[in-house]
């Protein structure tokens, strides 16, 4: 077993104080270990505190309780962007800079030598196929090459570690597809850590080495997945006999989640966050 | 978007009403209404070029009505902005001073007037702080609800990039908050004229204030309506200034549309 770049033990996250009423456990007790070059997958009901876990591992937030090392160093609470880099949605273009502005600031504020930035913000945008749109602005482009251009702002930055918040969220389903395969290949290229955060079964079946399955509030690791093939995948590995099979074993074991999640959310008391 | 035949269509359509309404304006005006207490259009036309344009103390007047509202309209525009970004910077400074603001803001200000000009005097100066005083509140409220309405994705996107807090409000709450701070610049035009112009119809020496209300008070209604259209021309070109500098500085809106139409067909 190759050395970890992510090491998560006994996080939990709380909203609020304990003990008020409107107190959340997001995340209860976890621990997991991503293994360098590993992508993993984060996959559950809305709610059960998949961005949380994000969001702790990239430092965005102070874990109540628990520690999260990444790449040997202790994150509590402030990000590492030399080491980490986070994708969220496509809405995450600023929209009043162009796609090459884009690129600079994000590179700026990595502290990236100025003489660097275009070199790379053009060699990101070549590999997604987006270097004729540089000078273009976020909402001159379509929501799939939105998130091509995020995606590759999120590359660009070169770092060894890479948070996927629900990258594909907003984007229709033969968007994402395709989009699943280029981030297969761009990333089986690169070697980064990656870990990935949806709810889509297909994307999690079709990107991860292992998928972590969580259960509804307080989030908590319900089962991890293995999924053996190499990678860049192929379109094909959709229509092997295992990719159901694993698909449907994700399916169960999150159909009790998801029931008890929508349960939860008919009664205010638990609903929000 | 709309079709180029369309909209001159539009175009057509909107200066039919205009003409109309002037051709209703005309009629009524020559043959029906009090001479007294209306003018017909070509009579408002032949006061400007007769009763108007030969006096220079009235051209005075409208010339100084102009600075007037230039300097009240640059005070609130510094001193807006200046405060909107101290009260809006942390979430912690406009709960402690936004109430200030719009406590302030709900006053009714025309109460205030006799007062204004206690403390001013019967010159431009009671004129320019009244104008001020109109303008300033809607530049620091939207300013103020421009850096509010930041998007939280925004800011935690930038904050995993590692952008320190001087970044941050550089590059993503200064530049989101430009459109607000546009729309509080149009409407604060339009206060800083309202509070210019009800200043000096409330008392004036020599001003546009003046003027009008010697022109009322001698049912004189020719050349009052010519300066009430004198004053409707100030006011449009204020606005057009400011329309065309939000059109040059908004990002954004600096792109052609016509990339924008073959990107996204």
């Amino acid at each position: 077993m190759s050395e970890s770049a992510i090491s998560i033990r006994n996080v939990s996250q709380r909203y609020g104080d304990a003990g008020a009423p409107d107190s959340v456990l997001a995340l209860d007790d976890i621990s997991l270990e991503v293994r360098k070059g590993e992508f993993v997958c984060l996959l559950g009901p809305s709610g059960c505190g998949k961005s949380t876990l994000l969001n702790v591992i990239g430092g965005l937030f102070k874990p109540t309780s628990g520690t999260c090392h990444v790449a040997g160093r202790l994150v509590d609470g402030s990000p590492h962007p030399d080491k980490i880099a986070f994708v969220f949605q496509e809405s995450t273009l600023f929209p009043w800079y162009s796609i090459i502005e884009n690129f600079r600031i994000a590179l700026k504020f990595q502290g990236i030598p100025q003489s660097e930035w275009d070199d790379r913000a053009m060699q990101a945008l070549k590999a997604v196929g987006m270097s004729s749109f540089a000078s273009h602005y976020p909402d001159q482009l379509s929501v799939g090459m939105r998130q091509r251009v995020n995606m590759a702002r999120g590359i660009c930055v070169e770092t060894d570690i890479l948070l996927m918040d629900e990258p594909f969220a907003a984007l229709d389903e033969q968007t994402r597809m395709v989009l699943g395969e280029d981030l297969s290949q761009l990333l089986a290229a690169t070697g980064k850590t990656i870990v990935f955060v949806t709810h889509s079964l297909a994307e999690a079946v079709f990107l991860s080495d292992r998928i972590v399955v969580m259960s509804a509030r307080p989030g908590k690791i319900k089962t991890i997945i293995d999924v053996n093939e190499a990678h860049p995948r192929s379109p094909d590995f959709m229509l092997e006999p295992r990719f159901s099979e694993l698909r449907n074993e994700c399916y169960a074991l999150l159909r009790d989640e998801i029931r008890s999640t929508m349960a939860a959310q008919r009664d205010p008391q638990s609903a929000g966050a | 978007m709309m079709s180029s035949s369309r909209s001159s269509l539009a175009f057509w359509l909107r200066l039919v009403l205009v003409a109309f309404i002037f051709a209703a304006l005309e009629i009524y005006g020559r043959f029906y209404a009090d001479p007294a207490f209306m003018s017909p259009p070509s009579g408002i036309f032949r006061a400007f070029v007769e009763r108007i344009l030969p006096e220079p103390k009235i051209i005075e007047a409208l010339f100084l009505c102009v600075l007037q509202i230039a300097a009240a309209y640059g005070l609130s525009i510094l001193f807006g902005t200046l405060t909107g970004l101290l009260v809006g910077a942390t979430s912690f400074s406009r709960s402690a001073f936004f109430p200030i603001v719009l406590l302030l803001f709900a006053i009714p200000q025309v109460s205030l007037l006799p007062l204004v000009i206690l403390f001013f005097g019967l010159g431009p100066a009671a004129k320019i702080a009244f104008g001020f005083s109109h303008g300033v509140f809607p530049i620091i409220m939207n300013v103020v609800a421009g850096m509010r309405d930041v998007k939280e994705l925004h800011l935690r996107a930038a904050r995993s990039m590692g952008a320190s807090r001087s970044e941050t409000i550089r590059h993503v709450i200064l530049p989101h908050a430009v459109p607000s701070l546009f729309t509080g610049l149009r409407l604060g035009m339009t206060m800083t004229l309202l509070g210019v112009i009800l200043a000096e119809l409330y008392v004036s020496t020599g001003g546009v204030g003046y003027y009008t209300r010697l022109f009322a008070e001698n049912y004189n209604p020719a050349p009052l309506f010519a300066l009430i259209g004198c004053l409707a021309v100030i006011a449009i070109l204020f606005n057009e200034l400011v329309r065309l500098a939000e059109k040059r500085l908004t990002p954004g809106l600096r792109r052609s549309a016509a990339l924008t139409n073959l990107v996204k067909e």
